[in-house]
């Protein structure tokens, strides 16, 4: 892990922002399996263990308060700029502090707080499946009643209902404890070996 | 695996709209887009909503990008307007389907793409300095956008340098395939990040100093007519 | 301008097996450069004088961790308790890999960058930015996307901005490591016009041939003391054979010389031939491209392709080992006739970035990976037989990644050999590399075609073409 420094320097910025490229990249090609419409389920979980690789080394790069924050906002700003849900930042933002905190806890040096924190982090994701439930859901099936008749709706409205919601974010979560559990196998298989951590 | 990413305007032309209002379009047309119904105001709004990507994909003379939006954004507008109000049972869930993921999803990429195909970096920056974001994110930023194509770069060699080590005998697993391509590629992102590192630090990069900007970002009038366009549909959207 | 007196410095490093080590860069180091002086710092790799460069920008001790004793002043300024981004008004760095030292994504912007920090006026920069544009030239390189620039037009934007910026002082870390000869001709002007505008200019290289009438003194660095100091007459008069006594790359060198041509006229080294012909590749921008009728290769010798033709060397490689797709043609060998993208099982090519091409967590992983076999007993025997070839028994636990440079491309090289590919292409083998590692590149080549097998080296490099090749194609 990193050497303890106090504050932010030009060159956390520059990890912040090199990490936070490879990790969206994964991310996005990752979620293409998303276009088929059974594995959306099970999207979260797969994108927060492909990305548990660069966010464990990412981790291992983070020496002080506030970088993981600021990766998390990233993602989350990138994500509004791509046109994804406002809240996403939001969302962000907590899970980024959160994550911050545990690792904090461990002094940024524990890696088995890393594998932890990996997983709290991943549920900045849950911010993109929201549309599809809570409030906005109640607008969009209200507005499709009148072409398809209250049966129809019902029957709709309960193959998707709210406990789906939690079932992906702990889903999600388990994906980032397994990503993080990923991400320290690759660490320890080669970077550690290559003298690069 | 192929990457190619582009990001961003690198011609030397200034901005069509000032960053802040293309992310406030961007906001509100995913606002609208996503939660919007398909009927009485909220669908007029929606109409209005989608179809601004198409003027600033004409304005970019992006006229064949712009054509097969506007037609598919129309598509999707009248049969919400009309077929999905009139149908039912199967051939409705169908049409919903297809207009639902055209009309709540494709408006606020094309919004985001038509924002990055008319903004350089250097212009997204100073603007988010006007919006007093913190240094460490900006900095960061803005070096998440200069590394994309870098990423495809290394990609290519990468994805070469694998093709020329298969065997008649050994075939790469997924799994193998995966770990022969992150594993050079964030090996090369941490060497380039330390090398980008010292070459940011002597050309006088730093966190909180006074810096300036040669490129011209500020609120025009057109500006201030989209604004006002925005704020109106959003006051709407909420008030009906 | 410069003073360093009497500075000792120690990094504090992590080996290959994660343990804390001291490496001593610089002993009692002392250096004075008035203004004006154009100053060479040469030797070979590990000998301190890049190390000697960071003192003077300020990333010792603001960026690399280590022991400093003794002091440095530039313009009377401590570096090393001023903070660095004011140090950055006075000396501009070039570093040796171009593409990865811009922090903009268009041109316009990295020329403005350095100025921007320092927090000059808008109007002013721009004002500097046409001044400079016009003094060098920059004008098809304004308003451009950094990556489609190639690396010697990286390399001007870089030391353009330098210019815009202003500073006294330049320093410039082997800022040839990863050009053309094109792209070295471009840097020699820039530094001869900063040499008229009185600028101080600091240059650690290995290669010195471009620097012939340029440098003012040069100092010959070995193990982080001073073995041998000259000026620049001196310099400028070393002939090959003093060089090569020095250990040093060539000052004075224009030509293939007579020895090399003389086996490349007689043309009876191979009897066999792999002829490649009609080759044709148009690059995606639809204009440029490469385009040959016939190229002879003789089998069994090194084959040097040398030629000045910016930067289609890299792209003929590609096309030679298959790996290019799209690009046409046709070839014969063996007397058998093949599409050129089934040379891909015959040819093994080694990248000018050798990083790209080692996967694995270990040497030996890395070699058997590469057998053409399933029985493990042959894996085994044949890697091993590589390895020895190589000269690189001791090795095999290690992670590829934790070797050195030239221990890289020798692994590269055993994977070639273990996968019984009998054509090695080498893509700029020496590129930045010193004297001493260039001889041991000629070396290990020359073992190869010792063993049957066919070597197409692509490189500007004419001090390599001199030491090893048997047959030169000038493109």
């Amino acid at each position: 892990m990193g050497e303890s420094k106090n504050g932010i320097t030009v060159k956390d910025c520059i990890n912040i922002g090199v990490f936070a490229a490879i990790y969206i990249v994964v991310f996005f090609i990752t979620s293409f399996v998303g276009y088929i419409p059974v594995l959306m389920v099970i999207l979260g979980i797969l994108c927060s263990i492909t990305t548990g690789i660069p966010l464990m080394l990412f981790f291992s790069k983070s020496h002080t308060f506030g970088m993981i924050t600021a990766f998390s906002v990233i993602l989350g700003l990138f994500m509004v700029l791509m046109g994804r849900p406002w809240y996403s930042i939001l969302i962000a933002l907590v899970t980024g502090l959160a994550s911050d905190y545990i690792m904090q806890i461990g002094k940024y040096k524990s890696i088995n707080k890393a594998v932890v924190s990996s997983g709290v982090f991943s549920l900045w994701m849950i911010g993109m499946t929201l549309p599809m439930f809570f409030g906005d859901r109640e607008a969009y099936f209200e507005s499709i009643r009148e072409g398809y008749g209250d049966a129809f709706v019902d029957v709709l409205y309960r193959l998707t209902p709210n406990w789906m919601f939690y079932v992906m974010t702990v889903l999600t979560f388990i994906g980032g404890i397994l990503g993080g559990l990923l991400g320290r196998a690759v660490l320890k298989k080669h970077f550690m070996k290559a003298g690069m951590v | 695996m192929d990457i190619s990413i582009n990001t961003f305007n690198t011609s030397g032309d200034r901005a069509l709209l000032d960053p802040r209002t293309s992310i406030y379009a961007i906001i509100v047309i995913s606002v609208v887009m996503i939660g919007g119904r398909l009927s009485g105001i909220e669908y007029i709004l929606r109409v209005i909503s989608c179809m601004i990507p198409v003027v600033f994909l004409f304005a970019k003379k992006n006229y064949k990008l712009g054509m097969i939006y506007f037609l598919l954004a129309l598509l999707a507008m009248i049969i919400e307007g009309s077929a999905i109000q009139t149908s039912s049972g199967f051939l409705n869930l169908l049409l919903v389907i297809i207009s639902g993921t055209i009309s709540r999803f494709v408006p606020q990429f094309m919004m985001a793409y038509c924002f990055m195909s008319y903004t350089k970096v250097s212009e997204l920056i100073v603007s988010l300095e006007k919006m007093h974001l913190p240094d460490v994110v900006i900095i960061s930023l803005a070096v998440m956008f200069r590394f994309f194509p870098t990423i495809a770069e290394e990609n290519r060699c990468v994805v070469d340098a694998m093709n020329m080590r298969k065997t008649k005998t050994k075939k790469f697993s997924l799994i193998e395939r995966l770990e022969y391509q992150i594993v050079p590629i964030m090996m090369q992102s941490v060497r380039i990040a330390d090398e980008l590192s010292q070459a940011a630090m002597t050309k006088g990069l730093g966190i909180n100093i006074h810096r300036t900007h040669i490129c011209e970002v500020g609120f025009r009038y057109r500006d201030y007519l989209m604004i006002i366009l925005l704020t109106a549909i959003l006051l709407l959207f909420f008030i009906y | 301008m410069i003073d360093i007196n009497n500075v000792t410095y120690t990094y504090n490093v992590t080996d290959a097996m994660g343990k804390r080590v001291e490496r001593i860069a610089l002993k009692n180091f002392s250096l004075n450069v008035k203004e004006g002086q154009v100053v060479v710092l040469t030797g070979g790799s590990g000998c301190g004088k890049s190390t000697v460069l960071r003192l003077i920008n300020g990333l010792i001790p603001h960026y690399f961790a280590g022991e400093l004793h003794g002091d440095v002043k530039v313009n009377n300024i401590n570096v090393s308790t001023n903070p660095i981004y004011d140090t950055a008004k006075i000396v501009g760095t070039v570093f040796q890999n171009p593409k990865n030292q811009f922090f903009n994504v268009d041109s316009t912007s990295e020329l403005a960058f350095n100025a921007e920090n320092f927090g000059r006026n808008p109007d002013m920069i721009i004002n500097d930015i046409d001044r400079v544009s016009s003094w060098m030239n920059l004008n098809p390189l304004i308003d451009r996307s950094m990556f489609e620039l190639s690396g010697g037009e990286k390399q001007k934007i870089a030391c353009a901005s330098i210019a815009v910026a202003d500073t006294p002082i330049i320093v410039l870390d082997e800022p040839t490591s990863n050009l053309d000869a094109r792209g070295i001709e471009k840097l020699r002007k820039v530094i001869a016009l900063w040499k008229k505008q009185k600028k101080t200019i600091i240059i650690a290289e290995h290669r010195l041939y471009f620097l012939k009438g340029l440098a003012d003194r040069v100092l010959i660095l070995k193990d982080g003391e001073i073995k041998k100091k000259m000026n620049g007459t001196v310099f400028d008069a070393l002939s090959i054979a003093e060089t090569t006594k020095l250990g040093l790359r060539a000052v004075n060198i224009e030509k293939i010389s007579d020895k090399v041509r003389a086996i490349t006229a007689k043309r009876t080294l191979g009897k066999r031939y792999i002829s490649i012909e009609n080759l044709e590749y148009v690059y995606p921008d639809g204009e440029h491209g490469i385009s040959r009728k016939k190229l002879d290769i003789p089998t069994g010798a090194i084959v040097c392709i040398v030629g000045d033709n910016g930067k289609g060397k890299s792209t003929l490689a590609k096309c030679l080992c298959g790996l290019n797709k799209k690009a046409k043609g046709r070839v014969i060998y063996d007397t058998k006739q093949l599409p050129l993208r089934n040379m891909l099982e015959h040819c093994f090519m080694v990248m000018q970035d050798v990083n790209y091409q080692l996967f694995t967590e270990s040497v030996n992983d890395e070699i058997q990976l590469s057998v053409d076999s399933k029985i493990e007993e042959e894996c085994v025997n044949k890697s091993n037989e590589a390895m020895k070839m190589l000269d690189i028994e001791d090795l095999p636990k290690l992670h590829p990644m934790a070797l050195s440079g030239g221990q890289k491309q020798r692994v590269a090289l055993a994977c070639a050999v273990a996968s019984s590919k009998e054509i090695l292409i080498l893509d700029e083998p020496t590129s930045g590399l010193d004297y001493y590692h260039m001889i041991e590149v000629a070396r290990v080549l020359k073992m190869l075609t010792d063993n049957n097998r066919t070597v197409i080296v692509i490189t500007h490099d004419i001090e390599l073409v001199n030491e090893c090749a048997d047959y030169v194609i000038e493109m």
